[in-house]
């Protein structure tokens, strides 16, 4: 009886403790100093407590104070809750207070906006969210949010990054979850040890006193170094379906098992249809080459996201039928439709973007944004971009190189790594044959060839409208006044991945006069311009995620009424991070040839040889820059 | 005869057009024709339109329901134009008594297979509706089996409480082939009927009547069209607000006239429309209270007796107090005495209260209304033709616009979204007129620069820039909220081996006076030494490498936003042991009356004075003027590209 007593009166003095804390994180003038450097937001106080009532219910509580210090920290404070008939929202209110402390503003559940939570590109989803609209009256000022929030959907259990991204620091940080349940509870930190954080047990963890972290050019995706916190149901429910997710194995079979199977049959028209188009193909590769096409011209991407069909992929039959998909739908039909000509494939889950990011081999949850198809192939696996319908078969650099992906197998998941666009064949080839008048004009035909990685940056430009085409040349080469595009013509080689752009353009003013002397940039089409931010202290490591290889021959012919007083001499440079080298060759009295090559290696650097690396590029728009001086004969 | 021989054409003409035309009969000749574009701007084409307003009478509904009937057929000539199979209506859902109800929506995709059309029909599961928000809600659909050479075909309709006609677009962004419209409104509600008088593309309309005789007679207006190659309306880069160009109709409801009721009037002029406004309790009204603020206003103002420091004073006054939502409109949201307390206000909330208190100071101070440039230039005396309101102070000798919305927005210094060619002031007596609302004065931008010039060919020295107006204002906006440190990144960022230091700004608070900035600077690449001589651009990482103007025609005017002045004062110190070997000569180039480019170069003893200026007198240049003006100025970057040569003695 004492010990019950003295627990219930230590619990009480606990939580007033709790709320005088709480009291003083509404005045903003509390921030401690060195917090408040380089944010626009400072997260005073955030506590998480998720509790898991069973495989198939979690209850989420938060309760979470953000003083705001100016208009760019106005998206801070997290104040809006995402629902749909599987997420309940059980409570939510925010309280606004004044730099003081002051509270000078109350937000009910009912006063938040409710609205659907389509996002750009999404023709439906019933997904929604309440947030809250505020308008802030004076900065500082501090918001004090609590939520509720009961799921029913138990795929996703809410991670922690104590650090609310760029120029916003933390001062407590806390995340708890409590198992009620008899499921198993995997969880992995990932850089905690790098920052001021405790773990209390297995799943209870506190930050305390986050500086603010602000980017840098070319720093590896904040992800990278950022402290999370990952955890995932080893049993769940999504939407209405249970599953399993003890390894990427058991996870990955049921995605197989119950997400894929029976989604591929289709009409028998269909199936002699592309059996009769494959009939004179000698090789899979060929096959399946044709097959990929047909899709291609055959479907577009629409998507559509409702229920547990935000997961499943479309039926093969419907998506045959309406002639539309999204990336679940279109790679699972291209799998049907393969598999009827004898070709094996598995659909695989992975993130689809620009910025390479890999899902995590060794922490299996639900993760990626986007499915895509693989051929397995003993020399080296063939990966199809379903969603769209100009990509050459087989080809995926730019969105889905270069990461880990997980491959659904009719055994299980399997992590695997996509093609890798080495960076010899990243590359782009410039000719140009210049004529230079005595005006200072010139005239120049120009061809520029693209590979691998290098062809995604440039392919698009096909499809524009004329005005653009031009436009978009102008913008490559925005250094020439005076640039005018006379013709262009594009060649699209997608069996061997050859983009080709020819080019007639003039410029009446391209050299730069001075008196009697002209001076001119040998380097007239291939021009590296911008020199990477300089910093007194680089505080972030830095990335080249993609490597690349230029190389330009340039013949410039010279009017005969001038001549070559003065010629640059010849540049090579190496290091780590690429080689330069151009060379200026006079084939005739009044004809040079300008060579250059520029190699950008791949790599991941210490934040120290930031400085040699912008050393490296600030030299080569020095040598981009490099003149000719001619001289009137007369 | 001959007559009787054009009545007959027009029957057979028009019997082809219906046969062809008709919904869900699309024939193998035009699924096969393929269309000569040179511009492969255009996706798909529109192969047939139909647009109809009808209004119905219904009996159980408490009168007429508007009724609005799409038709679209649409032919898909690339990937790009994929697009046009998928589509999102907007219906207002406010409660049962006004939403609008979307309704018989029926289509088809047809292709050519081998020569045989075939069909495919939208079901329910290419159907979807989205609750946006409590007021708007969304229907969407998108076309089966849509692929390149596909024709997609649709009807819908929307049935609607309202009597207000929205605008009907005549152009889209793709050409259309054939363009049916018709409107048809009853007698009782009066009309006022307006074709964008800006837009390149003007189609003529016919207007008649006809007679209704159930369920009780009356007679309808009826405006109707039949367009051949209505063309795409395109968007360029500089344009203020392409819709201000777009071929449209609008009908603004000007008057009911109900059997057995008064005449009832929404708008006739500009002079009745202010005059609505004016009565409107959540605008007229607003300018009339002043209890909630008088004893606060009293304490600034005591002992004041100039009317601009008044002014001065309220209006510094006002923009501290309440902060803006982004919300616009000329009435008030919640009231001004409510944005007083609550410190937060939509533009009418603070603009109306800034007139209301310069009107307690004694000043004569008025509201301006004013349609922004999202919304476009009004066309027509209507009220949606006005979104936002800012206020005039026209006291004797000191006559200026004012808006508090923005911090940084100063006497005569509007926010950009607001200078929309012209606004109507309200006076106190009720009467209104138009003011002009570009701005006259030239926004000035003058740079004094030093350059000096070290033996290891960096170059060092001092910049001191002063900015007035409009462009104080865009740099306020831009670095005020920035740390220094941040600021000086933005200086030397795309400018090379650039760095600055003992950045320094005066007056960034002072909105009343040009803001001056100095700094020290050093620049590691501004020397090119090739053989003996140094190269150099005298206007160092000032000159512009780049013309924005890079289309070869245009078809509407560019909007620079103001008129301005670039002027720079350059010193140069011809570094020992080097003279002049040659320098750029001085010019001055001309851009019609509306710009000039002045460039003056001489050597001074050791050293070497610039100056550079390029003044815009106008802020509009117009389409025909383009070429002159991209000529123009590419002939000012040329000119700033030139090198000085300096040759080692």
């Amino acid at each position: 009886m004492p010990l019950r007593l003295l627990l219930t009166l230590v619990l009480m003095s606990f939580s007033t403790i709790a709320i005088a804390q709480d009291d003083a994180l509404l005045d903003a003038s509390t921030i401690p100093l060195d917090l408040k450097i380089k944010a626009n937001a400072v997260i005073r106080y955030d506590q998480v407590t998720i509790e898991v009532k069973s495989y198939d219910k979690f209850i989420y509580k938060q309760t979470q104070i953000v003083t705001v210090l100016n208009a760019q920290g106005d998206s801070k404070p997290g104040t809006y809750v995402h629902y749909n008939k599987n997420i309940d929202v059980n409570s939510l209110e925010a309280r606004v207070y004044d730099s003081r402390g002051e509270e000078i503003k109350k937000i009910r559940k009912n006063d938040f906006l409710d609205v659907s939570a389509v996002s750009g590109g999404t023709l439906y989803s019933d997904s929604r969210v309440k947030y809250l609209d505020y308008t802030p009256i004076n900065y500082p000022y501090t918001i004090r949010f609590e939520t509720e929030v009961v799921y029913h959907s138990t795929a996703f259990l809410p991670s922690w990054m104590p650090i609310d991204g760029f120029y916003c620091s933390t001062e407590f940080s806390e995340y708890k979850i409590i198992n009620e349940s008899d499921v198993a509870i995997k969880v992995k930190s990932s850089n905690v040890d790098n920052f001021d954080i405790e773990q209390h047990s297995d799943y209870h963890f506190s930050a305390k006193n986050l500086k603010s972290l602000k980017p840098e050019a070319y720093s590896p995706s904040f992800q990278t170094f950022a402290p999370k916190v990952k955890v995932a149901l080893t049993k769940f429910r999504m939407e209405g379906v249970d599953g399993a997710n003890n390894t990427w194995e058991d996870f990955g079979k049921w995605v197989h098992d119950e997400l894929l199977a029976k989604t591929e049959v289709l009409p028998i028209e269909v199936i002699t249809e592309v059996k009769e188009l494959t009939k004179d193909a000698t090789t899979d590769y060929d096959k399946a080459k044709l097959v990929y096409e047909y899709m291609q011209n055959k479907t577009r991407y629409i998507s559509v996201q409702v229920g547990i069909g935000g997961w499943k992929p479309m039926l093969a039959g419907e998506v045959d039928r309406l002639g539309y998909a999204d990336c679940k739908g279109l790679s699972n039909y291209t799998k049907a439709l393969l598999k009827e000509i004898g070709v094996e494939s598995n659909y695989a889950i992975i993130y689809g973007d620009r910025g390479i990011r890999n899902i995590d081999k060794e922490f299996s949850s639900v993760e990626g944004n986007h499915a895509v198809l693989c051929i397995p192939n003993d020399e080296k696996d063939i990966w199809l971009e379903c969603t769209s319908q100009t990509n050459p078969f087989g080809f995926t650099a730019g969105f889905t190189d270069d990461r880990d992906a997980l491959l659904i197998t009719p055994e299980g998941g399997k992590i695997v790594h996509t093609t890798v666009y080495p960076t010899e064949t990243n590359l782009q080839d410039t000719k140009a044959t210049i004529n230079l008048t005595n005006d200072g004009s010139i005239s120049a035909d120009v061809v520029i060839k693209t590979y691998g990685y290098q062809y995604a940056l440039h392919e698009g430009v096909q499809n524009k409208p004329l005005r653009d085409q031009k436009l978009n040349l102008k913008e490559y080469w925005d250094y020439i006044n005076g640039l005018s595009v006379d013709a262009i013509v594009y060649d699209n080689d997608k069996d061997n991945v050859v983009f080709t752009e020819t080019a007639k353009v003039t410029s009446s003013s391209y050299a730069t006069k001075s008196g009697k002397r002209f001076l001119v940039q040998p380097n007239a089409f291939n021009r590296v311009t911008g020199i990477p931010t300089r910093y007194k202290n680089r505080t972030l490591d830095f990335e080249i995620d993609r490597g690349f290889t230029d190389t330009d021959e340039f013949i410039i012919k010279i009017d005969p009424t001038l001549k070559i007083e003065a010629m640059p001499d010849d540049v090579s440079i190496s290091n780590a991070y690429g080689s330069y080298q151009f060379s200026l060759e006079k084939i005739s009295e009044n004809e040079l040839l300008y060579k250059r090559k520029y190699v950008l290696n791949k790599g991941y650097y210490p934040k120290e040889d930031y400085k040699a690396f912008r050393a490296f590029i600030s030299q080569i728009v020095k040598h981009d820059k490099t003149k000719i001086v001619l001289i009137s004969k007369t | 005869m001959k007559t009787q021989f054009t009545v007959l054409l027009l029957l057979i003409s028009f019997s082809i057009q219906s046969q062809n035309y008709k919904f869900g009969k699309v024939s193998e000749e035009e699924l096969a024709q393929t269309f000569d574009s040179n511009d492969s701007t255009i996706g798909a084409i529109m192969l047939y339109r139909k647009h109809r307003v009808d209004f119905e009478y219904r009996e159980n509904n408490g009168g007429f329901m508007q009724k609005v009937e799409v038709h679209q057929r649409i032919k898909i000539l690339n990937k790009e134009g994929l697009k046009w199979a998928t589509n999102k209506v907007r219906l207002y859902n406010r409660s049962n008594a006004s939403s609008e109800r979307f309704q018989s929506l029926k289509g088809y995709t047809f292709n050519l297979v081998d020569g045989d059309v075939t069909k495919d029909k939208l079901k329910n599961d290419g159907v979807f509706d989205e609750e946006a928000n409590k007021y708007w809600r969304y229907k969407s659909f998108t076309m089966p089996n849509v692929k390149v050479g596909s024709i997609v075909e649709f009807t819908y309709e929307i049935l609607s409480p309202f009597i207000q006609i929205d605008e009907i677009d005549i152009q889209t962004s793709i050409p259309t082939k054939v363009f049916e419209l018709k409107v048809s409104t009853p007698e009782y509600f009066v009309y006022n009927k307006l074709l964008n008088p800006r837009a390149s593309y003007i189609p003529k309309l016919d207007v008649s009547s006809s007679n209704v005789t159930i369920p009780f007679s009356y007679s309808l207006d009826v405006i109707s069209a039949d367009l051949k190659d209505v063309p795409a309306l395109k968007d360029e880069p500089f344009v203020n607000n392409i819709d201000n160009y777009k071929s449209k109709l609008i009908m603004e409801l000007s008057m009911t006239r109900m059997p057995r009721s008064n005449l009832e009037y929404y708008s006739t002029s500009w002079d009745k429309v202010t005059e609505r406004i004016y009565q409107n309790p959540d605008f007229g009204d607003q300018l009339d209270k002043s209890s909630y603020y008088k004893d606060d206003v009293d304490a600034i103002l005591a002992g004041v007796t100039d009317p601009i420091e008044k002014s001065f004073l309220i209006f510094n006054y006002v923009k501290s107090k309440i902060n803006w939502n982004d919300f616009y409109g000329y009435t008030s949201e919640n009231g001004a005495r409510k944005a007083y307390k609550d410190g937060v206000g939509n533009v009418a909330d603070i603009n109306l209260m800034l007139i209301s208190m310069l009107r307690y100071a004694g000043l004569r101070a008025n509201p301006v209304l004013v349609s922004t440039k999202n919304n476009g230039i009004p066309l027509f005396p209507t009220r949606q033709g006005f979104d936002y309101v800012i206020c005039m102070i026209e006291n004797e000798g000191f006559n200026v616009l004012l808006d508090a919305t923005e911090d940084y927005s100063t006497y005569n210094v509007l926010p950009t979204r607001v200078l929309n060619w012209q606004g109507r002031v309200i006076r106190e007596n009720g009467s209104s007129a138009w003011i002009n609302l570009s701005p006259s004065s030239l926004s000035t931008d003058v740079t004094s620069l030093n350059v000096k010039i070290n033996p290891d060919l960096t170059i060092e020295g001092k910049v001191r820039q002063q900015k007035t107006d409009y462009v104080a204002m865009n740099y306020r906006n831009r670095y005020a909220n920035l740390s220094t440190d941040e600021h000086i990144k933005s200086i030397e960022r795309n400018n090379g081996e650039l760095e600055i230091m003992d950045i320094e700004i005066e007056n960034n608070k002072d909105y009343t006076k040009p803001l001056k900035l100095t700094y020290d600077y050093n620049l590691a690449d501004g020397i090119e030494e090739i053989g003996e001589n140094l190269y150099f651009s005298p206007m160092l990482f000032f000159a512009s490498e780049e013309n924005p103007f890079k289309q070869e025609t245009r078809n509407f005017p560019i909007d620079l936003t103001y008129p301005f002045s670039d002027k720079y004062m350059i010193n140069i110190m011809i570094p020992e042991g080097y003279a002049i070997e040659s320098l750029p000569q001085s010019e001055k180039i001309q851009f019609n009356d509306a710009g000039d480019f002045t460039y003056l170069a001489k050597q001074n003893g050791s050293f070497l004075q610039l100056t550079v200026s390029l003044n815009m007198k106008t802020s509009i240049i117009l389409a025909q003027d383009y070429e002159t003006f991209k000529g123009f100025y590419s002939k000012v970057i040329e000119k700033q590209s030139e090198k000085i040569v300096l040759k080692k003695i």
